[in-house]
Formats: C-alpha cells, structure tokens, sequence
C-alpha cells in the first residue's frame, strides 16, 4: 500500500468537522419531531377515511416509501426550483426527511393502533372509562410500546440519510467533509474520521434509545 | 562449495538483480494495458462538456487524446465532478486527471502536480450586472463544492465580516448554474472561460459576467499520484509539447474561438 | 465549439435505458448476494451464544451506522489505494451487497427463531438429521413468515442502488445527473426518474402487504 496518512490535516479541521456533525443532528431530530406531527395526522386521516384528506395521504405514503430518498431530496432542490420555490439546501434536505419519515411512521402508527384488539376499547368503555381516558390510558400507551422500537429506527435512518445533502452541498458531517477534503485531498483520512463519528452518533442514539426504553417500559415489552 | 558459499552468491545475485526488475511504474502500466484512464470534469465548458450526442468534449478532452496519441494508446476519458477527483485518481480509477486542478501548496502534499497548462480568472456571474465585488455583500453567492474559488470567495466574505449564511454551495460546476438559472441565487463565481461560453448559449445570454476576485490568478495543472514521479515527468514534457506542437493554441482556437492570448502561453512557458 | 445546451432527444434513450439497466443490475446482484450471505449469517446467529452473537453484531452494527455513502467512497478510496482498484461496478457491488447482507441477517434470524421448537422435537423424534431439520423443516417455514420484511429490504436496497452513482456507476439517478447538466431540464427527467422507481416499487410493496394480509388469517 503505497498510501501515506495524514492524520495531522484533519485533526486541524476537527472543529469544522464537529460544527458539520451538529448540523447533522439538528437536521435529523427536526425531521423526526415534524415528521411524527405529520405522520400522526396522516394516519387517523387514512384510518377515518376522511375524504379528500385520506387520498392525499395514501399518495404522500406511498410516493415517499417507494422512491429514493436521493431523487426526493433532488426534486425538494431543483425539482422545485423549476417552479420558482427555492428551497436552502438545509430546508430542501429537511423538507424530503420530513416527508419519507411522516410517510414511514404514519404507516408504523396506523399498524401499531390495529394491532391492539377492539376488545381492549370495549373492556375499558364497560369499565366506565370515558372516550379520552381509554385512549390515554389503555391504548395509547399499548400502541407506543410497539412503534417504539421502529421510531428509533426510523430517527437513526434520519441521521444516515442526511448524509445525502453531500449533494446538494449542504454543509452537514458529509458535505463539510467533502468540502475539506477538497481543500487538501486528503480523502480517506477525512471520510473515515466521518464514518466514525456516524458511528458515535448512531450508537449514541440507539444506546440511550434502549435505556429510555428500559424506564419507560420496566422491561415489560 | 559449501552451503554458506551458495547463499552468499544467490543472495548477491537477487541484490543484483532486483532493482533491474524493480515494478514497472505508471507510464509502463499505461503502455501495457494500451489504455489511458483520462479523468475530466465533464461539465465545466468549454473545457470538458457532453454534446447532444452524449460525447465528451472540450479542452482538457483534446487533451487526454493528444497524451494518448503521444503514449500510443487508446484514450478513455472518464467524467468527474470536482470532487471526485482525488478519490478516482487514488483509487486508481485514473492515471491522470486532466480537470483544471489549481496547484495549491496544500494540495500537493497529496498529490502530484504537473507544470501548469491553464490560467484562468475566478469572475462573478449574475444576472443584474454586478460592478464591483464588494457589491457581493448582502446578495445570495454561489460556487461549487470544494473549488479553489469557493475558497476564495469564502475568505474574501470572511475578512469582510459577510458570514457564511448568505452563501450557497453546489456539488458540481453544472448545478451551480442550475441554481443561478432558476434564481435560487443571485451570482456564482466561476472561471473567466465557463461564464464566457456560457454567454453564448441562449439560456444565459442577459446574464452578465461581473468582477474578477481582486488578486487571483487560478493557475492548474495536471494531476496524478504523488509517487509516480517518471509519469509526471513524462507529463510535464507533454504539455511543453502541446504548446512546442502548437496543439496547444489549436485547441484554444477551437473552443475559445480565438488565438491563445501571448501573455498565457508565455506565463505558461514560465511556468507560473 | 457544438451547442452547449441541448434537449432531450430520442438518441438519449439508449443513454436512459443503459442506466436503467446498470440500475435493474447492480440492484439484482446486491440482493442475491446480501441474500445468500444473511442467511449464512442468520443461521449462525440463531444457533451460536452469546458471545458469538456479540462479535458478529457488532461487526454488522458498523455496516448499519455509517451512511452507505460514506461505505462506498472509503470502500472504493481504499481498495485503490491499497494497489487493487475496482471498476465502480464491483466496488458498488460489495459494498451494497454486504450492506443488505446486514438487514438480511436480521431478517433471516428471526426467520429461524420463528420456528417452534416443538417442531424441532418432533421432526428430530421422527428421524431427521439436524441438517435435514434445518432445510426441510426451519427454512421453508421460517422463510414464509418472513416474507414480506425480505421483501421490504429487498425494496429498500432497489432505491438505496441509487448512491452507487456516487462513485461513479452509471445507474439511473446518475445518467439522469448527466442528462440534466446538458439540457437544464431538472424537472421532467427527475420526474421520469422516480415514476420508473415507483413503478418497480409499488407493485412488489402490494404484493408484499397482500401476502402479510394472507398469512395474518
């Protein structure tokens, strides 16, 4: 291997590097929190048939399970620039996250409320419990217990595909570490110190994810 | 003649012998193989750019033939973004890049540079006639993604406490266009030679190319790997032979309609 | 010089079509290989302890954290520089392969724990081998309730092909990329690109809901 490291040039950079992996958390928690808002509305419009709202809901699930993530954060970029909406590259790769994680947890949100038995509703209901009290106290908390695990999946994805915004030169870990290795073309010493810190981050959130998971549930899953 | 006696001689006969068969390096790989893996930035007219008929064209592709000629071998020019560039010559995806590399100090530590073969001037391009570069302030900018005039207008913005929030990057040459074209920014800053093509096209015909970056002169060169030192050596006597050859100036001719300008080809010659 | 900016014509469809090709192919090569491999993987899973559990999850954990795009430049960087470049093809394919190889595997060991153990008693009490048990009894019915989770992966590796573009495999979004540069028409071929991922996408994404509704009865 005639390769010679340069650790130096990087660790120089290190500040930079850590500015680009805070984008790259602000980016994927802000996707998560309105994607959730969105993907919850989307799922009791569909389950209600709440016409025309149901309709655009299955159009806005399907659309965004069934195509790339890369094409969507393209089309929020320069799809819509064709249209005169110009769209940051921060908001463009923002805007396609929030639209694949509401398009991903409304479906996870619609199969967690059918998978608890109507019979739970209807115990609660004889129990004397009112419409909102067995909601807030029998089914809500059954139904978050089992999309729990898949939210999580659904945040660490958040984090992994913004490193799309490379492409559309957004300047989170991916795309500032393009950009310094561009400066010294010192390639594989930047993107593995990136691909270490994705792993920091990824671990770190599926860690605390797991020992949220623990006082939340008491082990009872 | 005893063990010991045998072994000296094998051992001083490999001594002997090996720096005779030492590995071929690059410029007898490129012969073998009758191939030459010609790295160029394919959307960055009139440089390198693709015809209608998707083939590449431009300078630097003129270029990667005539080198190819000159080894004997058949030329594949391979497209590149800017920042592809490193990572296709390390992973040996190229054997040279012909892609207006600017030869900063910085980036020789990594790879390897040849004499210089272009000069350009980084300008503004917008679509309001822009006077000076101070007139910048305020205005929304873009560059592509790792260029040295990103750099440069970054540093410029910095000194003058612009910040970063009104600037814009792009991940290549051709979506930096894009993005001015469709008004999501209000000025790029490119090369002289890209805005003066541009201007051709009727797409950007009521643009207009603004200010040079004050005191910047882009000079490039070829790359190819660090190591590979008779390769560049062999480069380096090519590009003297493009201008010697006057292939150099046919070239300028046919992409920039004109002669090359004295000055270039004797700053060239200089080697500046 | 040629004109700089030229529309869309009928002699880009051999263009198009040659990436919707290296898409269709990269995409088949990923899931076969990801496929065989998460299942080796799966089956040693579910069979090992702990601490072989560990090592190997840990190792997948690495392919499962890191952006795929990152994978590929290091991966295909790296190789070069250790003197063995690959052609973007082969890099693209290990990469994804062992990529889906890590989704897979966790698909396939649930595909192996699904199965009962009584099964297993009773298929080792008439006679079967602990091999024969695995590929008679274990494998048909574990692959049939997962099913539709390899369908997802499956679908999911079809839209994630898409990053190989970035080290420079000529796959759809890539040709699309190169198409758009010399017309400055984003709109209609970015559209014509995720309608094409769209029509091989939803067909399999119903097929998949309706074997999970079947086997739900």
């Amino acid at each position: 291997m005639d390769y010679q490291f340069h650790w130096n040039t990087v660790f120089q950079k290190m500040p930079e590097m850590l500015e680009g992996a805070f984008v790259t958390l602000h980016v994927s928690i802000l996707s998560m929190l309105i994607g959730i808002v969105i993907a919850v509305f989307l799922a009791i419009v569909k389950m209600n048939q709440i016409k025309p709202f149901s309709y655009i809901s299955s159009v806005w699930i399907e659309i965004s399970r069934n195509t790339p993530a890369l094409f969507q954060i393209y089309m929020a970029y320069f799809g819509l620039g064709a249209f005169g909406i110009h769209l940051s590259p921060y908001v463009a790769v923002l805007s396609a996250l929030i639209f694949v994680n509401a398009g991903y947890l409304a479906e996870t949100f619609r199969g967690g409320f059918q998978s608890i038995p109507k019979t739970q509703y209807s115990a609660s209901k004889s129990l004397g419990m009112t419409n909102f009290q067995s909601y807030w106290y029998i089914i809500l908390p059954q139904m978050f217990r089992r999309i729990y695990h898949p939210m999580t999946n659904q945040f660490v994805w958040s984090i992994l595909m913004s490193s799309l915004g490379i492409l559309v030169g957004m300047s989170e870990l991916s795309g500032e570490t393009q950009r310094l290795q561009s400066l010294s073309f010192r390639t594989l010493e930047f993107f593995m110190v990136a691909a270490v810190m994705y792993y920091i981050i990824t671990k770190f959130v599926l860690i605390s994810a797991s020992l949220i998971s623990r006082r939340l549930f008491k082990g009872e899953i | 003649m005893n063990l010991f006696k045998k072994l000296t001689i094998c051992a001083s006969l490999v001594a002997v012998l090996l720096p005779t068969v030492s590995s071929a390096d690059k410029l007898d790989d490129v012969i073998k193989k009758g191939e030459l893996n010609c790295g160029v930035v394919l959307d960055f007219p009139p440089m390198g750019y693709f015809d209608k008929d998707n083939k590449p064209l431009g300078f630097d592709v003129d270029y990667c033939n005539d080198l190819a000629k000159a080894l004997g071998v058949k030329s594949n020019v391979l497209n590149l973004t800017w920042s592809d560039r490193i990572p296709s010559l390390v992973s040996g995806k190229t054997d040279v890049v012909i892609g207006s590399t600017s030869d900063t100090l910085e980036r020789a530590k990594s790879v390897g540079f040849t004499y210089p073969y272009f000069i350009f001037k980084f300008q503004v391009f917008s679509k309001n006639k822009i006077a000076s570069f101070d007139d910048l302030k305020g205005l929304k900018v873009g560059a592509a993604l790792g260029t040295t005039y990103e750099t440069e207008y970054l540093a410029y913005a910095k000194k003058h406490g612009w910040g970063k929030d009104n600037y814009t990057a792009f991940k290549s040459e051709n979506d930096a266009f894009l993005g001015l074209f469709q008004g999501k920014i209000d000025a790029i800053i490119t090369t002289n030679t890209n805005i003066a093509t541009k201007l051709q096209t009727k797409e950007f015909k009521d643009f207009s190319a603004g200010p040079f970056v004050p005191n910047y002169d882009d000079v490039v060169g070829l790359i190819a790997k660090r190591s590979e030192v008779s390769w560049i050596n062999y480069l380096n006597l090519f590009l003297i032979h493009q201008i010697r050859d006057g292939n150099m100036n046919k070239h300028y001719n046919t992409h920039f309609g004109a002669d090359a300008p004295a000055d270039l080809i004797q700053a060239l010659r200089d080697n500046k | 010089m040629g004109s700089l900016f030229t529309p869309l014509s009928w002699n880009d469809s051999g263009l198009i079509l040659a990436g919707i090709w290296n898409t269709i192919v990269i995409s088949v090569v990923a899931i076969v290989i990801g496929t065989i491999l998460g299942l080796i993987i799966g089956f040693i899973r579910s069979e090992s302890n702990k601490t072989v559990n560990l090592i190997l999850s840990s190792l997948l954990d690495i392919l499962r954290s890191v952006p795929l795009i990152i994978q590929l430049i290091l991966f295909s960087t790296f190789v070069g520089a250790w003197g063995y470049p690959l052609e973007p093809f082969v890099a693209g394919s290990i990469i994804l392969s062992l990529y889906t190889m890590a989704f897979m595997s966790e698909v396939f060991r649930s595909a192996f724990e699904s199965v009962h153990s009584s099964m297993l008693t009773a298929s080792r009490s008439l006679g079967l081998s602990y091999w024969q048990t695995v590929f008679y009894i274990r494998l048909p019915i574990g692959i049939r309730t997962v099913f539709p989770s390899w369908l997802g992966v499956a679908l999911s590796v079809i839209k994630d092909s898409a990053l190989v573009s970035v080290i420079g495999y000529m796959e759809l979004l890539r040709t699309s990329d190169q198409l758009i540069s010399r017309t400055q028409q984003p709109l209609e071929i970015l559209l014509g690109v995720g309608l094409f991922y769209f029509l091989i996408s939803y067909p399999l994404s119903l097929y998949g809901k309706h074997v999970e509704r079947k086997m739900a009865l």
